[in-house]
C-alpha cells in the first residue's frame, strides 16, 4: 500500500480546492463572500448528489444516467407533504407535516423509485441500464410536469420555503447584516453540508461492514458471489436504492435553495453534472465529490465571465449554455485522461461494460 | 426420501445446433468423490453450470436431495448446501484473501444492509468468530501468510487454494470443483489432492471435473466419462481404465 | 387516431433511417454513441447554412452569412459533410481509444460529454431560435387513408428507398458481408483478410451520412433547432431496441413503429391535453421490451444481462 503516494494526490486535491476558493476572492472584489456562499451551497447539494451516484458506479458499477429523477422525486414527495402553494392558481395547502418527518418519506420516495427502477433494469447489461434509467427520467419529467393537479406543473410549487428557515439560528441572520450574503441560503448550505458530513460517516461505516464487503464482492465477480450462495441482485439493488434516497435529500435540499420548483430543475442536464462532479472527484472515493463539486462549481461560475469576454452578441440562452459546453468538454477530457479524477484510484474503475 | 445426492434426468443442452449435454439419467451418491471426465468439448463444464444454475436447460430435470433443482437460481442451490468452484478462479482481485474469506463465511442474514448499519456487540462477535474460522480455513491450505494480501497478488495457485477455502469455510454437504489442478505444479496438485482426499473423507460429497487423468484414477470412488455430451462409461477407476469406448473416445480425439 | 398516421409515417421514417445508422455503428464498433443526435443534427443545421439565403441572419451570432446554395445540392453537401465529421471523430477520437484499450463504459461515458459538447457549441453557433428551410409552405392533401404535404410524401418515399437501398447493400454487397463479419467477430474477420480499421472507418462515416440524412428529414419535415438530436435521441434508441440492437433490419422496422406509436398514441383517450406526453408511450414501450424480450423483434439473444 504506497501512502506516500496516496498522501500526494490528497495533498494535491486539497489545494487545488484552496485555490479555486481563492480565486473567487481574487476575481470577485466585491460581494465575494455572497458569491462564496451561494458556491459553497450548490457544491454542497451537487456534492451530496455525486455522493449518492458514487455508489451506484463507484461502489456497484452501475451505469445510472437518470440520477436527476431521484433528485426530484425527493423533493416533489417532500415539498407536496409540507405546507406549499402550487399550480398556475397557486392553490395553497396549509396542512402538512413537520419538516423531518417529510424530509424522511421524500428520502423513502426516492428510495422506493429507486427499487422501482432496479427491480427489471438491474438485470441489463451496462448500457441498456443507461438507455433505461435515462428513459425512465425522461418519463419521470414528463409525468411531473402533467400532473398538474399534484405536482403544479410547469408554474411549480412556491410557498414552501419558510418550513425550513423558521428554523435558522439567529447568529446566521446576525452575521448577514454585517457580510452582506443571503441568510436563507447560508442556512440551506449549512444544512447540505452536515448531510455530506452524516452520509459519509454512514458509508464509511457500511464500507467495512460485511454488507459493504459483500457488495464489493459483487463488484468483483458477480458468479462467485451467486455460488456461495448470496443474492448478487438484490445487494445490487439495495446500494440502488442507497444511492437513490442519498440523491432524494440532496434535491430536497436543492428545491430550498431554489425557493421556487419547476419541472425545469431535474433534467438531464443536471445529472450530467453531477455525472461530471463525480468523475472529476474520483470515482469510488467517499470524498471525492465533495472537492470535485467545489472545484467544479468554481469552474462553471468564473467560465460564465469568460463566456461574456468570447461571445459577444450572444443572448442569455447562450450565455447559459456556455456552461454546458465546458461540461462536456471536462467529462470528455477527465473520461480520456484521467478517468480516476482527483481521488479516485485506477484499479477501482469498472471500465468494461459487464 | 432417496438417498441420493443428485438426479439427472434427461438433461439436454444445445448451442447453436450443437448438442453439448444430453444425458438420460445419471445419478450420484452422498459422501461419494465422483470425477468427470472426458475429452474436451465433452460438455462437463456445461453439465456442471446445468446442475449448479448458471445455465438453463433446454429440456431435463435435476434434483438435488430429492428436492427438484431444474434451472433454479445459482444462489438458492448455493444455500442448499452445493457450493462450486470455476474453471478460470474467481477470486476477489481487489479484495484481501482475508476479505475474501469472510464473505464467504459471513452468512446471508449477517450482510444485511441495516445490521452493518446497526452495529450491535453481537455482530461484533459474530465479525469476531467470522475472522477466527477464515483463519483457521487459510492455516489449513496454508495461504495465512498472504492474509493481508489483495488476492490479484497470489499466484495461480494460491487463488486456486483461496477458491477452494472459500468453498469449504461454511461446511458445505457438496462441493463441485472445476478443474481444480489445471494449470498448477506438479507438488501443489499433490497438495490439492490430498486436501480434497481429507474433505471426501471427512463426509463432504465431492464431484469433480478433471483433465488431470492420474490425480482422477488416484482418488475417486467413481469415474463418469462424458464424450460430445453424452454418458460413454461410469464405474470404479479401474472399470474405466480399461473400457474401451473411453480409449476410442481419447484416442479419436486427439488424432484430429 | 388515424388523422395522426400521416406524422406517424414521417416520424417513422426520420427514427428509422436514424435508428439504422445508429445500429450499424453499434453492430459494427459496439459503441452506443450517445452523440449520434447531434450528427443528426449537423445534417440539418448544415443544411440550413448552406441553403439560406445570402446576408440571411442565421448563424454563429450573425458573424456568418449563409451560402445560399440550392436547397437539394445544400442537402447533398450536407449529408457529405456529416459523413466527413463521423470520419474525422473515428480518425481523431475513437480510434485512438479504441488502440488504447478504453473500456466500453468510458467510451460511452466520453459520446455522452461529446454529445453535451457538440449541442451546446450548436446552441451557440446556430442560435436558440427554432428555424426552417428556405422552403416555400405547402398545403397537406389526402392520400390514400393519410394526409402530408407532397414535399412530406416525397421525403418518405426518399426515405424508404434509401432504406431498401441500404438493405441491399448489407446484405449482397461485399462490403456489407465485411461489415456483418467484423460485426460478429474482429478478430475472425481481420484472420480472413478484412481490414476491421478501414470497415470501421467506412462505417462510421456511411452511419454519419445516413444520420445527417435523418436530420435534413427531421429539419424538413418539423423545423431546425439546436437540441433537435437530444430530443429525438430517445427515441431512437428506443426504435433501435424495439427493431433488436444490432440488425439493421430490425432497426428499420423497428424505427417506424415507434414513430408511428409516439404519433398515434396523441389520439388515446388518456393522452387528452397531455400530448406532449407521447414521447413517453414510446419510451415505456422501450423499457418494457429491454425487461422481457430484450433483444427486439429481430435481434438475437445474446448475453442481455
Amino acid at each position: 500500500m504506497n501512502s506516500s503516494i496516496i498522501s500526494k494526490r490528497v495533498i494535491f486535491t486539497i489545494a487545488i480546492t484552496s485555490l479555486s476558493i481563492y480565486l473567487v476572492f481574487l476575481l470577485n472584489p466585491e460581494g465575494a463572500l455572497r458569491i462564496l456562499i451561494n458556491l459553497l451551497t450548490f457544491a454542497g447539494i451537487y456534492g451530496l448528489s455525486a455522493i449518492g451516484l458514487n455508489i451506484h458506479f463507484g461502489w456497484t458499477g452501475l451505469l445510472n444516467f437518470g440520477h436527476a429523477s431521484f433528485m426530484g422525486m425527493g423533493a416533489y414527495v417532500t415539498l407536496l407533504l409540507m405546507p406549499h402553494a402550487a399550480g398556475r392558481e397557486g392553490e395553497v395547502t396549509t396542512t402538512g407535516l413537520p419538516i423531518i418527518v417529510a424530509v424522511f418519506l421524500g428520502i423513502a420516495a426516492a428510495a422506493l423509485f429507486g427499487l422501482l427502477l432496479g427491480l427489471p433494469a438491474i438485470r441489463l447489461r451496462g448500457d441498456y441500464l443507461a438507455i433505461v434509467t435515462i428513459a425512465a427520467a425522461e418519463i419521470f419529467r414528463l409525468v411531473v410536469r402533467d400532473l398538474e393537479s399534484l405536482t403544479g406543473g410547469v408554474y411549480g410549487i412556491i410557498s414552501y420555503t419558510e418550513n425550513l428557515q423558521k428554523f435558522r439560528p439567529e447568529f446566521i441572520n446576525n452575521l448577514s447584516l454585517n457580510y452582506e450574503f443571503a441568510p436563507s441560503q447560508a442556512w440551506v448550505g449549512i444544512i447540505a453540508w452536515i448531510s455530506i458530513f452524516l452520509t459519509l460517516i454512514l458509508l464509511k461505516r457500511l464500507n467495512n461492514s460485511p454488507w459493504g464487503r459483500a457488495l464489493r464482492a459483487v463488484r468483483e465477480d458477480e458468479d462467485a458471489v451467486r455460488a456461495m450462495g448470496k443474492n448478487a441482485v438484490w445487494l445490487k439493488l439495495q446500494s440502488f436504492m442507497l444511492g437513490a434516497g442519498i440523491a432524494g435529500l440532496s434535491g430536497v435540499l436543492l428545491a430550498f435553495n431554489y425557493g421556487s420548483l419547476e419541472t425545469t430543475v431535474f433534467v438531464p442536464l443536471l445529472t450530467f453534472y453531477v455525472w461530471a462532479i463525480m468523475i472529476l472527484g474520483g470515482v469510488g472515493s467517499l470524498t471525492g465529490p465533495i472537492f470535485g463539486s467545489i472545484i467544479f462549481w468554481v469552474i462553471i461560475s468564473e467560465t460564465d465571465r469568460l463566456a461574456y469576454i468570447f461571445f459577444e452578441n450572444a443572448n442569455g440562452q447562450q450565455l447559459a449554455g456556455f456552461r454546458f459546453l465546458l461540461v462536456g468538454l471536462l467529462i470528455m477530457l477527465l473520461m480520456i485522461f484521467r478517468p480516476s479524477g482527483l481521488l479516485g484510484k485506477k484499479e477501482e474503475l469498472l471500465l468494461d461494460v459487464k | 426420501m432417496s438417498n441420493n445426492l443428485l438426479e439427472v434426468k434427461n438433461l439436454k443442452k444445445s448451442f447453436g445446433g450443437i448438442q453439448a449435454v444430453d444425458i438420460k439419467e445419471l445419478i450420484f451418491n452422498k459422501n461419494e468423490l465422483t470425477s468427470i471426465i472426458g475429452p474436451n468439448g465433452a460438455g462437463k463444464t456445461t453439465f456442471f453450470d446445468l446442475i449448479s444454475g448458471f445455465q438453463t436447460a433446454d429440456s431435463g430435470d435435476v434434483f438435488l436431495n430429492g428436492g427438484d433443482i431444474t434451472n433454479s437460481q445459482p444462489y438458492k442451490i448455493a444455500r442448499m448446501g452445493m457450493i462450486r468452484t470455476f474453471q478460470l478462479t474467481k477470486v476477489f482481485d481487489r479484495m484481501t484473501v482475508l476479505e475474501n474469506l469472510m464473505f464467504s463465511g459471513s452468512s446471508v442474514k449477517n450482510d444485511s444492509l441495516t445490521k452493518s448499519i446497526f452495529k450491535t456487540r453481537k455482530q461484533k462477535n459474530y465479525e469476531r468468530d467470522l475472522k477466527d474460522k477464515s483463519f483457521e480455513v487459510m492455516e489449513e491450505l496454508n495461504i495465512s501468510h498472504m492474509a493481508n494480501s489483495y488476492a490479484r497478488e497470489l499466484s495461480g495457485g494460491q487463488k486456486k487454494l483461496l477458491e477452494l477455502a472459500r468453498s469449504i469455510i461454511n461446511n458445505p454437504d457438496t462441493l463441485l470443483l472445476d478443474e481444480p489442478l489445471a494449470g498448477v505444479n506438479p507438488k501443489l496438485a499433490e497438495d490439492l489432492l490430498d486436501l480434497i482426499q481429507k474433505l471426501a473423507s471427512g463426509g463432504i460429497s465431492i464431484l469433480m471435473v478433471e483433465h488431470n487423468i492420474e490425480a482422477v484414477m488416484k482418488i475417486s470412488e467413481r469415474i463418469v466419462v462424458l464424450s460430445e455430451g453424452t454418458l460413454i462409461a461410469d464405474g470404479t477407476p479401474s472399470k474405466i481404465r480399461n473400457d474401451k469406448n473411453v480409449i476410442e473416445a481419447y484416442l479419436g480425439k486427439d488424432d484430429e | 387516431m388515424l388523422d395522426q398516421l400521416g406524422n406517424g409515417l414521417l416520424l417513422g421514417i426520420i427514427i428509422s433511417v436514424a435508428s439504422v445508422a445508429l445500429s450499424l455503428l453499434y453492430g459494427v464498433t459496439r459503441i452506443v454513441n450517445f452523440a449520434h443526435g447531434e450528427v443528426i443534427a449537423l445534417g440539418a443545421i448544415a443544411t440550413l447554412f448552406f441553403s439560406s439565403p445570402v446576408d440571411y441572419r442565421v448563424l454563429f451570432l450573425d458573424k456568418f452569412s449563409p451560402l445560399g446554395i440550392n436547397f437539394a445540392l445544400s442537402c447533398l453537401l450536407a449529408v457529405l459533410l456529416c459523413g466527413l465529421f463521423g470520419g474525422l471523430l473515428e480518425l481523431i477520437l475513437f480510434r485512438p481509444l479504441r488502440k488504447g484499450n478504453v473500456g466500453n463504459i468510458a467510451v460511452l461515458v466520453v459520446t455522452i460529454g461529446l454529445s453535451i459538447f457538440i449541442r451546446h457549441l450548436y446552441l451557440l453557433f446556430a442560435t436558440g431560435r427554432v428555424q426552417n428551410f428556405p422552403l416555400e409552405l405547402e398545403r397537406r392533401q389526402t392520400y390514400l387513408f393519410f394526409d402530408m404535404t407532397p414535399r412530406n410524401l416525397k421525403v418518405l418515399i426518399a426515405g424508404i428507398f434509401v432504406m431498401i437501398l441500404i438493405g441491399l447493400l448489407l446484405t449482397y454487397t461485399k462490403l456489407g458481408k465485411a461489415m456483418r463479419a467484423v460485426r460478429d467477430s474482429e478478430e475472425l474477420s481481420s484472420i480472413s483478410g478484412i481490414n476491421s480499421d478501414n470497415i470501421i472507418l467506412i462505417t462510421w462515416i456511411s452511419s454519419s451520412m445516413l444520420a445527417g440524412l435523418a436530420g435534413v428529414f427531421q429539419a424538413i419535415i418539423n423545423d431546425v433547432r439546436w437540441n433537435m438530436g437530444f430530443l429525438i435521441l430517445l427515441l431512437i434508441f428506443a426504435g433501435t431496441v424495439l427493431g433488436g440492437i444490432g440488425t439493421s433490419f430490425g432497426a428499420m422496422v423497428g424505427g417506424f413503429i415507434i414513430g408511428i406509436l409516439v404519433q398515434v398514441s396523441v389520439g388515446l383517450p388518456f393522452m387528452e391535453g397531455h400530448t406532449e406526453a407521447k414521447n413517453a408511450v414510446a419510451l415505456a414501450i422501450m423499457i418494457v421490451i429491454l425487461l422481457f424480450r430484450p433483444q427486439g423483434i429481430f435481434g438475437q439473444k445474446e448475453r442481455i444481462s
